[in-house]
């Protein structure tokens, strides 16, 4: 008997020592990976992340010019160029937003460029104040592409009344252009750093570690994903956090006829990432969905049902109306089902993918306090 | 040989095993525990704690308006306070009640029987501490809110997209405030107050209890308030009284962080476990069983001391990890949050002693390690480390488990 429960306690200690060892975070796919991720980081910089930033710079500085030739000479063919190239802008960066790394990462690019809903109570207060440092972390929601979207539909009812109001407001003309000129330093800073030496310093990061290249814009991407494109642009004014829907938290709240084109630029660019194309290129490399395929040779076929909801989502939203705002008030479950495919999404990127990856998450919901 | 010695290592453990099982309260009267924190003199409950659920939303009131611009110097004291610079009545909170009560935060600060009753001298450096960070919030960060904070400058950082309000040093005031209020008024007054024997046994405490004798024109016996008093300072704010885990996180300070550390699996079931404690001390107290009210003292107290040790190591180790990001906006707010957990180890309670796990020197030591040249823009991951081991060598949990 005591033969017994001596050999059971060493059986016990010997289990216990060893379930210790099982803790160790070896990743499935580990011992064989040897996919040459500084490969995979020059395509994504050369076929996806420096066009893009290309197109965005090219873009936002061309809006920068019209808006400063619209506030010297206010015209309604002024006020008509300037929205033009407001919407081409916006809808590039939706294809960039994701990229928060390097120096978009150590601008706060994105909550420099694009947080809504915007703060119009501020706005107003700047304008007539005439003092304003738009450099504040307390005013990355009173400048940006929704500011422009305020200033440029919001200011007044008809098209003919917003020019008026320009004409005759000249403090409203220095904001304008304040916003587009910082909109376009941000992003030839960040153009230019990634065409200057970041490259390389990107590409150089090709290990395995959480700070990595590769780890930490896969993190960012995510998290662009999870945050922006399916909370910020659906699911919060879709009211799934809230519990009734809050349509003024719409994406272009104020142009009412671009929320769902911002939407759908999103998603693409999200997909052509993870496939490593660029609308603003020709060239297709390694991607996140080449690495997958090396690595998932089990016949899971996990790119492929990532790529297939990537479409679900996309007809699903093709079906939306153009004024997300319209939709919500109309049908709203249209957009909570959106919201849910976006979401299935979330589960394949997020759990699956990462594990095949060897991926850590590197960020959490803040804790609120 | 080696046999005989197992037979006899078996055979000790044996007794010791049934000392330790059989060690307590023998002769003490049964307990009957009920199934919540009900309890019943003539069909009327004997629980109160009003006091303090007034301080805690005093408490609130003024985390809120430490963020308030619009608040001066002056206001954010007399919340403090609930008096003015001489003493005289205000009515600093939005809340009528508050304004109508005599209580204040300020008064039970570092107050406790055990560690301030021969310390006043201490006592009176923390409540000064205290005052000094809520003048600093309005004349050094509220005076800067428009500029950029830098090393040596107060100002604004970002924290993803919110907006942090630092100090020279990198120190959110508000944070430091609110994080050491859980030590030094709800775990002083919980552990090393209410709990004490000192308190629950003063005068003819015992003798009352026994004898069922009740406090002028209440239902309780003064041992079953002073008990209560200290569920109070964790469950005040609590919808149920009976059954406050229902609704853990009611408050923004103690409750909200023995949430925090419920969630965190390493720790799961501690808040079970505070509140099992209570509830049998409570029933102990009720069937005059005082060793065996003292046993559930001591878990709560160890408990407690562990939330406010966990929360310490775990916002170091976040801010650690910020910092290695460079996310200097997330660390600084992590690392404020850490900053005043550090100042509550303070207030933790040693098993086995009538003090602290930490003294007023360890505490000192570390702060200062923080907040040294620039603060927190200075500070490095090997620092936060060292403080951390530091920490969790006082207690039964390692940093990694803390950390996440």
């Amino acid at each position: 008997m005591r033969e017994i429960i001596i050999s059971f306690l060493v059986v016990v200690f010997v289990l216990a020592t060893q379930s210790c060892g099982d803790k160790e975070p070896t990743g499935p796919n580990t011992p064989t990976d040897s996919f040459d991720r500084g490969a995979l980081l020059t395509d994504i910089a050369d076929n996806v992340i420096i066009p893009g930033y290309s197109r965005y710079a090219t873009d936002v500085t061309n809006l920068d010019l019209t808006a400063n030739i619209f506030a010297n000479n206010p015209t309604t063919d002024g006020l008509f160029q300037i929205k033009i190239d407001f919407r081409k802008a916006y809808l590039t960066w939706q294809r960039v937003s994701m990229f928060e790394i390097g120096k978009a990462e150590s601008l706060a690019l994105r909550n420099n460029t694009n947080i809504f809903p915007t703060n119009v109570s501020e706005i107003e207060a700047n304008m007539v104040l005439g003092d304003y440092n738009l450099a504040l972390p307390s005013k990355i929601d009173e400048q940006g592409f929704p500011a422009l979207d305020y200033l440029l539909y919001g200011t007044a009812e008809s098209e003919l009344e917003v020019l008026e109001y320009f004409i005759n407001n000249d403090n409203a003309k220095i904001y304008l252009t304040d916003l587009t000129s910082r909109l376009a330093s941000l992003a030839n800073e960040v153009r230019n750093d990634w065409t200057s030496g970041y490259r390389e310093t990107f590409i150089e990061n090709d290990g395995s570690s959480a700070t990595s290249s590769l780890n930490k814009l896969v993190n960012d991407y995510l998290f662009y994903y999870e945050k922006f494109l399916r909370a910020g642009k659906v699911g919060i004014p879709a009211g799934v956090f809230s519990g009734n829907p809050l349509p003024n938290k719409v994406e272009g709240l104020y142009s009412e006829t671009n929320s769902k084109f911002l939407f759908l630029a999103g998603l693409s660019g999200s997909k052509e990432f993870f496939l490593g194309s660029s609308s603003y290129s020709d060239e297709i490399g390694e991607s996140l969905k080449s690495y997958i395929e090396y690595l998932d040779q089990d016949g899971n076929n996990l790119s492929g049902r990532i790529l297939a909801q990537f479409d679900v989502i996309q007809s699903k939203a093709n079906g939306l109306e153009d004024n997300f705002v319209q939709q919500i008030e109309m049908d709203n479950v249209k957009m909570l089902e959106t919201y849910d495919e976006l979401q299935k999404n979330v589960i394949l990127l997020k759990v699956d993918m990462l594990q095949t990856l060897n991926i850590k998450v590197d960020f959490v919901d803040a804790d609120g306090d | 040989m080696a046999k005989n010695i197992n037979i006899k290592s078996i055979a000790l453990l044996s007794v010791a095993t049934a000392l330790t099982l059989g060690s307590c309260g023998d002769d003490e009267p049964e307990v009957n525990v009920p199934v919540t924190y009900e309890f019943l003199r003539d069909g009327a409950s004997t629980v109160s704690f009003t006091g303090q659920t007034t301080r805690i939303l005093m408490a609130e009131e003024l985390a809120t308006a430490m963020k308030d611009f619009d608040q001066s110097d002056t206001d954010l004291q007399e919340m403090f306070a609930n008096a003015d610079a001489v003493g005289g009545d205000v009515s600093p909170f939005s809340d009528a009640d508050l304004n109508a009560s005599t209580k204040s935060i300020r008064s039970k600060v570092a107050a406790s029987a055990d560690i301030f009753s021969t310390n006043t001298a201490e006592a009176a450096t923390i409540k000064s501490q205290m005052d000094q960070w809520i003048a600093a919030q309005a004349s050094e960060v509220f005076l800067n809110k428009e500029e950029l904070a830098e090393a040596g400058k107060a100002g604004q950082i970002a924290d993803g997209t919110s907006t942090r309000y630092i100090s020279a040093k990198g120190l959110e005031y508000n944070q430091a405030v609110t994080k050491s209020l859980i030590g030094a008024l709800m775990a002083d007054q919980i552990l090393n107050n209410y709990l004490s024997t000192t308190v629950l046994d003063e005068a003819s405490n015992i003798a009352d209890n026994d004898a069922g004798t009740v406090a002028d024109g209440e239902a309780y016996t003064n041992m079953e308030h002073k008990w209560d008093e200290a569920y109070g300072y964790l469950f005040g704010k609590s919808s149920s009284t009976a059954s406050p885990l229902a609704d853990l996180g009611a408050d923004n300070f103690l409750n909200k962080y023995l949430l925090r550390v419920e969630n965190d699996a390493d720790f799961a079931g501690i808040a079970q476990e505070v509140y099992d404690a209570f509830k049998e001390g409570r029933a102990a107290i009720v069937s005059g069983a005082y060793e065996k009210r003292d046993k559930q003292g001591d878990i709560i107290k160890e408990k407690i001391s562990d939330v406010i040790g966990i929360r310490a190591v775990y916002y170091l180790q976040q801010g650690k990890k910020a910092i290695e990001a460079e996310d200097f906006g997330g660390a600084f707010h992590d690392l404020s949050e850490g900053f005043g957990f550090v100042y509550s180890l303070r207030f933790t309670r040693d098993e086995g002693s009538n003090n602290s796990k930490f003294s007023s020197a360890d505490v000192e030591s570390f702060t200062s390690q923080l907040l040294e040249g620039n603060g927190f823009w200075d500070v490095t991951p090997a620092t936060l480390d060292a403080i951390s081991e530091s920490i969790a060598a006082k207690f039964d949990f390692t940093v990694a488990q803390a950390a996440e």
